[in-house]
């Protein structure tokens, strides 16, 4: 029986859409996977020693163990985000002979396997080995190390019990940041009865079973669930949601691209994959607070301009790049639709626009890094709306690929708008803003930079139906081939 | 209205469509049948320029469809499910249509409420997002959201199948009403031979894209039909 599972896992594999991509796309995969399994490695291996390093006096194995309250909420937060529990895939499972409790054994056990699980492991293994090698007690470090892969699949299976509840992963989310902030600013230090829970698991190896127990009764409970939800109308039918209905009328000042506004505004709000994608897009604000408040790149201004860019071009880099796989669902009517592909793409240009300022409004408080700070990231958001928007446009009439609506992105195996020509075309997104900073900041000053860097937005504005009419007749050209390309069930 | 001419589509050289010469006159309600493969989705995709042809050219009312984006104004169609969005309400996508088409949402609401039998009780005031309807209740939506905006032309495929009994022949009332006074032009297909010969003035048998046969609808033509496709099982 197991075999057969196996096999029909390995045509899921080898036979799923991801890898019928262009060899490109495979070997670009391939160096994603080893990048970031090949960091996790180095990571773990080097902890050691960077521990070492930074806290001489501190033991690392404590200070691991210390940090490992935000290893586990984190851990949570990520799996919330892209890891889901793949009930619909036992639909045709279930009216075959198979005994349901191996059906579902084999739903959970497969989880065990997932890319999220390895991460922990290609960290907490080197670590293990170089504890190993530098002379540790081998039954504390085992077993230390057993317990911790125990936490790991217990918050695996954690995941899949609150996976349905939004306002469980924002409290997570938010008792992450909160924690953080505490700890940062010495005010209370969560990490430290944490890390006495964890050092007491490290010091007294038989307890080792409490971890065992607590994932084996995770284990247990999702089994149950799973068991009791095991019909066609409950765990494993997709819920139907609640309606929600905003009115949006107010936004018919926007005249003819209204109804494409008001759409998107739906779109972005009641499903799940573009709701994840704005989330990202939201992270971005918080980009240039790695570069300001690192004196390093004080002497480099090209990428602060690099950084000022990306602070407001959230949106435009995420949800943008991603136009027009958006409407993929249901291209044909708007192909077939009293729609114009001018006013179309003229909406979309509008949406980001709109979603550039409402970033600019809400970095208002990198003020606090001084007005030289924040004229960059007004240059940077007059170029994003000016240039970066029609340049994500451009790169969206190379973009073919289909986009399921409602299904969160799963790492690794979802490479919806993924693709090489998009990366390319992501290129000139990145290094335009550098040069056009540079160069005059080199020749002249850095505020001749601010303002050429600004001009060159205001240009894209001003000359904007003409850079429309230039992309709407590239889309026109690809036309058939997208609406082909779209309508390939995945 | 419509008119084709030369028309052909091929797909890595294996041809799947092939008409010469078809004139479809405003107000016509013409009916397509054919097995799977004959060409019926193919030919309407053409018509909505959603697909090129290999050779030749469909104009509708005058205009070259794969040149000019004019027809649009006028043409509406339901092909499949690709043609909803899926997480619209059935009113929002109405109004959405009508917004297209450029009606007021006092007008689309006059317009839905003639269908409010056809409808069933399944459509209008769910709470529930189209991509959360059954098959059947999508379908219905789909095909209403085609009357919104007056259009002169309505292509419908396999309009028929997925509905339930009562829906069907209601659909059959709704489409004669529409070509009663010979302003719309109305193209469906169909796998049901008794229903299309009901509903159309003119029904074409396409195989393997060509044209068998281009019947006039009369009292004998459903038999005629049925003997077609009874021969091809036989033969």
């Amino acid at each position: 029986m197991i075999k057969r599972f196996l096999s029909l896992e390995w045509k899921q594999f080898t036979r799923a859409s991801y890898f019928q991509k262009g060899l490109a796309i495979k070997i670009l995969m391939f160096f994603a996977v080893l990048y970031f399994g090949g960091m996790a490695i180095f990571m773990g291996g080097a902890m050691f020693f960077i521990l070492k390093k930074i806290m001489p006096e501190a033991d690392p194995i404590e200070t691991v163990n210390n940090f490992m309250i935000y290893w586990v909420l984190a851990n949570l937060a990520i799996r919330f985000f892209m890891q889901q529990l793949p009930v619909m895939n036992i639909k045709p499972l279930m009216i075959i002979p198979i005994k349901r409790n191996i059906v579902i054994h084999y739903l959970l056990g497969k989880t065990v396997i997932s890319f999220f699980n390895f991460i922990s492991l290609f960290i907490f293994l080197p670590f293990t080995v170089v504890l190993l090698v530098k002379g540790y007690p081998p039954v504390y470090v085992l077993f230390w190390f057993l317990s911790i892969m125990c936490i790991n699949m217990a918050l695996n299976f954690i995941n899949f019990l609150i996976n349905k509840n939004n306002t469980v992963f924002y409290a997570i989310a938010s008792t992450l940041v909160v924690l953080i902030g505490l700890e940062y600013y010495d005010i209370f230090k969560i990490s430290e009865p944490i890390g006495l829970v964890f050092n007491t698991l490290y010091t007294n190896p038989y307890l080792v079973v409490i971890p065992l127990l607590l994932m084996a009764g995770l284990y247990k409970i999702n089994f149950n669930y799973v068991r009791k939800g095991f019909y066609l109308d409950d765990a494993v039918s997709k819920k139907a949601e609640k309606v929600n209905t905003t009115d949006l009328t107010w936004m018919n000042r926007f005249g003819s691209i209204a109804p494409f506004l008001k759409n998107d505004v739906k779109l972005i709000s009641r499903n799940a994959r573009p709701k994840q994608v704005v989330m990202m897009s939201f992270f971005f604000l918080f980009y240039g607070l790695f570069f300001f408040t690192s004196d390093v790149y004080y002497e480099m201004p090209s990428i602060l301009a690099f950084a000022s860019m990306f602070i407001t071009g959230g949106f435009l880099m995420t949800f943008g790049q991603l136009v027009p796989s958006w409407d993929s669902e249901y291209y044909k009517l708007f192909m077939s639709q009293n729609i114009s592909y001018k006013k179309y793409l003229e909406s979309k240009w509008y949406l980001m626009v709109v979603a550039v300022a409402i970033s600019f409004v809400l970095s208002t408080p990198y003020i606090y890094f001084g007005w030289e700070i924040f004229g960059m990231i007004a240059a940077g958001a007059l170029f994003n709306i000016g240039l970066n928007t029609f340049i994500t446009l451009l790169g969206g009439a190379l973009n073919r690929v289909p986009i399921e609506l409602n299904t969160k992105a799963k790492a690794f195996s979802n490479t919806n708008g993924f693709n090489l020509t998009q990366m390319l075309i992501g290129l000139p997104k990145l290094v335009l803003p550098m040069i056009l900073f540079y160069v005059p900041y080199k020749l002249v000053s850095f505020d001749a930079g601010l303002i050429v860097l600004a001009l060159s937005g205001v240009l894209g504005i001003v000359f904007k139906t003409f850079f429309l009419n230039k992309i709407e007749r590239i889309y026109q050209k690809g036309k058939y081939k997208t609406i082909a390309a779209f309508a390939e069930k995945k | 209205m419509i008119s084709v001419k030369n028309l052909s589509k091929s797909y890595k050289g294996i041809r799947v469509l092939n008409i010469e010469n078809l004139e479809i006159p405003k107000g016509q309600s013409f009916g397509l049948v054919g097995n799977n493969g004959a060409g019926k989705t193919t030919f309407f995709s053409l018509i909505l320029d959603l697909i090129q042809p290999t050779t030749g050219q469909i104009k509708n009312k005058e205009i070259l469809v794969n040149e000019s984006e004019e027809w649009k104004t006028f043409t509406s169609s339901f092909i499949d499910e690709s043609f909803l969005i899926g997480y619209l309400t059935a009113e929002e996508y109405f109004y959405f249509i009508g917004e297209l088409r450029g009606q007021t949402k006092a007008d689309v609401d006059t317009l839905i409420s003639q269908f409010e039998d056809f409808f069933h009780g399944e459509i209008l005031g769910q709470n529930k997002y189209l991509r959360d309807l059954s098959k059947g209740n999508q379908k219905k939506a789909g095909i209403v959201a085609t009357f919104i905006g007056n259009p002169e032309v309505i292509i419908l495929d396999e309009p028929f199948a997925n509905l339930d009994p009562t829906t069907q022949i209601r659909l059959k009332q709704i489409i004669k009403e529409l070509t009663q006074n010979k302003d719309v032009t109305v193209l469906i297909s169909s796998h049901d031979l008794q229903h299309i010969t009901e509903v159309c003035e003119r029904i074409v048998v396409l195989e393997k894209g060509d044209v068998i046969k281009d019947i006039s609808t009369s009292d004998a033509t459903l038999k005629e039909l049925e003997d077609y496709f009874t021969g091809s099982v036989l033969s």
